[in-house]
């Protein structure tokens, strides 16, 4: 991968408004939702200040942010559509890329919205934590911060899977429709239908693996358990994912008129 | 001189219809090279796949007697069927997305935006370019780089008579430079204007090919007249080996002379029969006549 792809993109995206209005999107509601959850009433408890403790922290911010990724999906999901809609990327292989090279331009925009995204949840904790907790363990600070890690894979995870949809789908609105569809219905129903031992190794399940569910053990102890993947089991299988996914998609077009 | 372009073989299916059928044809360097046919003979997938975005179901070509690589696209400048640009994007921006991808250097976008006449309208949006503005953004695109080849698919397209003249004055302008030009057209005339050499197809098959002037003389019309009654012309040029068809028409006798044979040796043969012909007329076919016979002559196959 070369740092001209990912400049060529950025001459893309940069101007784009659509691109700015959905990330503006992510970071105001990730920040709304951070912002009030100390409100949040269980069991006629309000969590206040002790929400925003390290090091709890990090796995409820990591895992409140995991429910955005649909957002950073969908903005992948148009970046490759748009070069389908626009036909640039039919010029664009006639100007000199390989069929690789298209691809690759994409996966950077996914490692850099990734990282850029795992940066604003990372300094999103520091913020809530330090600002917000009554009282901040300098000590633990960082401890569990891991989890904006696991965070990162699940985004780049996700927004792969969004890639391979634009690639596969060609038109923006299908595409993203499929994405959802097959994100939060179609996936889900085939959990359902299979014992969790098999299930747990699908792709949604183990992205959603890497940030489980803050407080799930206490959970299960009341419903059963589930069986899932512990993050740092899905990281393996995550990473195989994302490898398939940037395959997938490059063989559709290897074999497809443009 | 070498050839820039040779394709053999090429064929493409597509489910049901066969778009291209065992094309094979050379484009010679210097050139200007009309691909003459009907909306859906073939010249678009033609183009498509000697630029690497539709894949062939089977043949074979080389640019510049290699295979298509990154190095052998950088030799081309190619435009194929709409302007494909970023609508949100100004055209200045545009282009240098272009030659980013062509690994050229920025300086050459003012240039070639001068050349294009768009210098004064860079920093608009390219979705609020006129259909004339948008075509010759991407003739200056595929300029980008000083190709050696320009491929150019319906260059005037859609463009009004000013737009044409204009696009047709550039493309001129390019030959002369030297650079090959390979160029689609469904119009005749575009064509006998501005090339050099042309393949006509039709439904996927190639119906014709050579430099324009020996294909437009192949089937040149000699008309006779004088020194005898027309039934008799006629009948004497029938029975004429060089001559492949004779007939009346408006009182003169029109003849079709077999390929490569001079208009003299008719005069010369009815003159050794005795008859000193009071008029002999070589009529050039346009191109259009010649067309429509290609393709009619197809039709009754």
């Amino acid at each position: 991968m070369t740092p001209s792809l990912l400049r060529v993109e950025l001459r893309k995206l940069l101007p784009y408004k659509t691109a700015w209005v959905i990330l503006a999107i992510f970071a105001a509601l990730l920040f709304l939702i951070l912002h009030i959850s100390s409100n949040v009433t269980i069991n006629g408890q309000t969590a206040g200040p002790s929400f925003y403790e390290f090091p709890g922290l990090w796995p409820k911010v990591t895992y409140v942010a995991s429910y955005f990724n649909l957002l950073l999906g969908i903005l992948i999901v148009i970046a490759v559509t748009d070069e389908f809609t626009f036909r640039t990327l039919r010029q664009q292989i006639i100007d000199g890329y390989t069929r690789a090279d298209v691809v690759q331009a994409k996966y950077s925009v996914v490692l850099l919205l990734g990282f850029a995204c795992a940066l604003y949840v990372f300094v999103l904790g520091l913020f809530f934590g330090i600002t917000r907790a009554t009282e901040v363990p300098f000590s633990k600070m960082y401890v569990d911060a891991e989890a904006v890690l696991y965070y990162l894979v699940q985004a780049i995870g996700y927004m792969s899977l969004a890639m391979l949809f634009g690639f596969l789908i060609k038109k923006s609105g299908l595409a993203i429709l499929a994405f959802l569809i097959y994100a939060k219905i179609l996936e889900p129903i085939i959990h359902y239908q299979l014992p969790d031992h098999i299930d747990k190794y699908f792709p949604m399940k183990v992205l959603s693996s890497l940030t489980p569910m803050p407080g799930k053990e206490m959970f299960e102890m009341v419903t059963g358990a589930s069986e899932a993947l512990t993050p740092m089991h899905a990281l393996l299988p995550a990473v195989l994912y994302i490898g398939l996914f940037s395959f997938l998609s490059y063989f559709l077009l290897r074999f497809r008129d443009l | 001189m070498a050839n820039v372009l040779d394709i053999q073989g090429l064929s493409k299916r597509y489910k049901s219809v066969q778009a291209l059928d065992q094309l094979s044809i050379s484009v010679p360097e210097g050139s200007i090279y009309g691909l003459l046919g009907p909306n859906g003979s073939g010249k678009t997938t033609t183009l498509g796949i000697v630029l690497d975005v539709i894949n062939p179901t089977a043949g074979t070509f080389q640019w510049f007697g290699q295979p298509l690589s990154k190095e052998t696209k950088r030799r081309i400048g190619a435009l194929l069927e709409t302007p494909n640009f970023y609508p949100y994007l100004t055209g200045l921006q545009n282009l240098k997305i272009v030659a980013d991808i062509k690994r050229v250097d920025h300086s050459q976008v003012q240039t070639v935006l001068e050349t294009v006449g768009l210098a004064n309208r860079q920093h608009n949006d390219f979705k609020g370019y006129s259909l004339g503005m948008k075509q010759r953004l991407a003739i200056g695109a595929a300029l980008l780089g000083n190709p050696e080849v320009l491929v150019l698919d319906e260059p005037t397209n859609g463009l009004d008579p000013e737009g044409i003249a204009e696009v047709r004055e550039l493309i001129l302008n390019v030959a002369k430079q030297g650079k090959t030009i390979l160029l689609a057209s469904h119009l005749l005339d575009e064509v006998e204007k501005v090339c050099t050499h042309m393949a006509v197809l039709r439904a996927g098959h190639l119906k014709a090919e050579g430099p324009v002037g020996t294909i437009m003389s192949a089937h040149d019309l000699v008309i006779i007249n004088g020194g005898a009654p027309l039934e008799k012309l006629e009948e004497i040029a029938r029975s004429l080996p060089i001559v492949t068809d004779a007939k009346i028409i408006h009182h003169q006798v029109q003849l079709i002379l077999q390929t490569g044979v001079d208009s003299a040796e008719v005069n010369k043969a009815f003159f050794a029969q005795g008859i000193a012909l009071s008029q002999l007329t070589v009529r050039k076919k346009t191109l259009e006549s010649q067309f429509m016979e290609i393709i009619k002559a197809d039709k009754k196959i």
